[in-house]
């Protein structure tokens, strides 16, 4: 279990590496694969709370480190209001959310209902960029959401669930590597899907 | 719940309440050690994209003449942002002689750069270029190019910089209304992608504006050197204390390639 919990944080880490290589979807609204929060939301499905929270802290940190803005210091008597953006950390809680979603459906991927969690990814998506789209309203102060907006949580949502079979086949090769069982089908050990 | 559970609970709580509490300049430090550690794979990412884009592009030149005209048109651009803002600036010094402020314009300089990444980040309007700090690049610097304002530095590294665009709802600027004697804070609109305009808003209750006003810095406010164009008004909205017009951007940000970083210290 130890090798296998160490496992899904090195997968998360070359998640970070691979996201690199994602481009945004122009044409949709800037949709993309976050591979980043699938392979975490995949990870938290399989392991303890406290190995979740474990990747949550780090995928959120690491996320933060990633995409989060600098402080504009502009001359204030000119910039009268000036935009306030998301705080540095904000991710870690967002990640902590969305894994606590992932494991109450733990039970069924320990019946061998792998591909319910493979739809939950997707809404756990939808709801984390939904939550995230609202803090940016929160500190902005108001609440503007548009087509295009809709348009990106549900294209990203949707083209990230696509990918969540092969990050659970992925994991599942992983369990069997290390020896670490995921879920039991007619009282006997699996560790992949049939 | 658990006891394991709840200590690891506790922790992580602890975890994030550290990492939210943060200053900007640690921040800042972690940025660098992260950005430091996945450098090779964003050089790889990079080339990748920048491959793929030239892949689409209608003519195809052999390396080398891609190379000489990459060159040819980085000088081209910098050429003609220098004098355009030389030209500005001799018009500005006839009619406002008594106003102008010289010291503001003996250091402009810009350094040309490519961009290798678009959208790196869900919510923001950004890109990255390949110039950072070794070339001089420092954080806030305008980033223009041939056609007008681009936006500012946001993050630079050693050998790449974050660009926050003028299309993003964070990037504001001081500017004013070629032709009036109007002036206000321009800056993106959140939740625009596919197409983005500007907003600009303080304008006077009764702005007389027009379609296709050209719409310049001000070069107040700390960031923004004066007399940069960024984009032409689209339509203005009337409202009970004051007015907000939608400013179309000079710089078709969706078909950039090259920018120029201005390293000048005093805008």
């Amino acid at each position: 279990m130890l090798r296998y919990n160490l496992s899904t944080v090195v997968i998360l880490l070359l998640a970070f590496l691979v996201q690199q290589f994602i481009p945004a979807f122009t044409g949709l609204s800037n949709a993309r694969f976050l591979i980043v929060h699938l392979v975490f939301l995949c990870c938290a499905v399989t392991v303890t709370p406290p190995t979740m929270l474990l990747l949550a802290l780090i995928g959120g940190t690491l996320w933060d480190a990633h995409s989060s803005l600098s402080q504009i210091t502009g001359d204030p008597e000119v910039y009268t209001h000036p935009v306030e953006s998301i705080r540095f950390g904000y991710s870690i809680l967002l990640f902590g959310a969305a894994g606590y979603l992932m494991q109450g459906i733990s039970p069924l991927v320990r019946e061998g209902k792998w591909y319910l969690s493979a739809l939950l990814t997707g809404i756990a998506i939808f709801l984390y960029l939904s939550a995230e789209f609202t803090i940016i309203s929160f500190v902005r102060g108001d609440f503007v959401i548009t087509r295009a907006v809709l348009r990106l949580l549900f294209y990203t949502s949707i083209l990230t669930m696509l990918l969540s079979p092969l990050v659970f086949s992925i994991l599942f090769q992983m369990a069997k590597f290390f020896d670490h069982t995921l879920y039991r089908t007619k009282g006997k050990a699996r560790y992949r899907s049939a | 719940m658990k006891p394991l559970n709840l200590i690891a609970l506790l922790l992580f709580l602890a975890g994030a309440m550290w990492a939210l509490t943060r200053s900007q300049s640690v921040v800042r430090q972690i940025q660098v050690a992260y950005y430091t550690i996945i450098s090779p794979t964003l050089t790889v990412g990079s080339a990748l994209e920048t491959k793929a884009r030239n892949l689409l592009e209608e003519t195809r030149h052999s390396k080398a003449l891609e190379t000489e005209l990459s060159a040819i048109r980085s000088e081209i651009g910098r050429l003609r942002i220098i004098e355009s803002r030389f030209s500005a600036l001799e018009r500005e010094n006839k009619e406002l002689r008594h106003a102008l402020d010289f010291k503001k314009a003996t250091n402009f300089d810009v350094v040309a750069a490519q961009i290798i990444r678009r959208h790196p980040a869900t919510w923001w309007q950004t890109l990255e270029i390949d110039a950072g700090e070794d070339r001089g690049v420092g954080v806030q610097l305008s980033v223009l190019s041939n056609e007008g304002l681009v936006g500012m530095i946001d993050r630079p590294f050693k050998h790449r910089s974050s660009v926050l665009l003028i299309t993003d709802e964070k990037c504001q600027v001081s500017v004013r209304v070629e032709g009036s004697p109007e002036v206000g804070i321009l800056s993106g609109q959140r939740g625009h992608f596919d197409n983005p305009m500007l907003r600009l808003r303080f304008l006077s209750k009764d702005a007389s504006l027009k379609p296709g006003q050209r719409v310049f810095t001000t070069g107040r406010g700390g960031i923004f050197q004066p007399n940069i164009l960024v984009g032409t008004i689209d339509s203005v909205e009337k409202g009970p204390i004051d007015s907000e017009a939608v400013v179309k951007p000079a710089v078709n940000l969706s078909d950039l390639g090259t920018v120029f970083v201005v390293l000048s210290e005093n805008p």
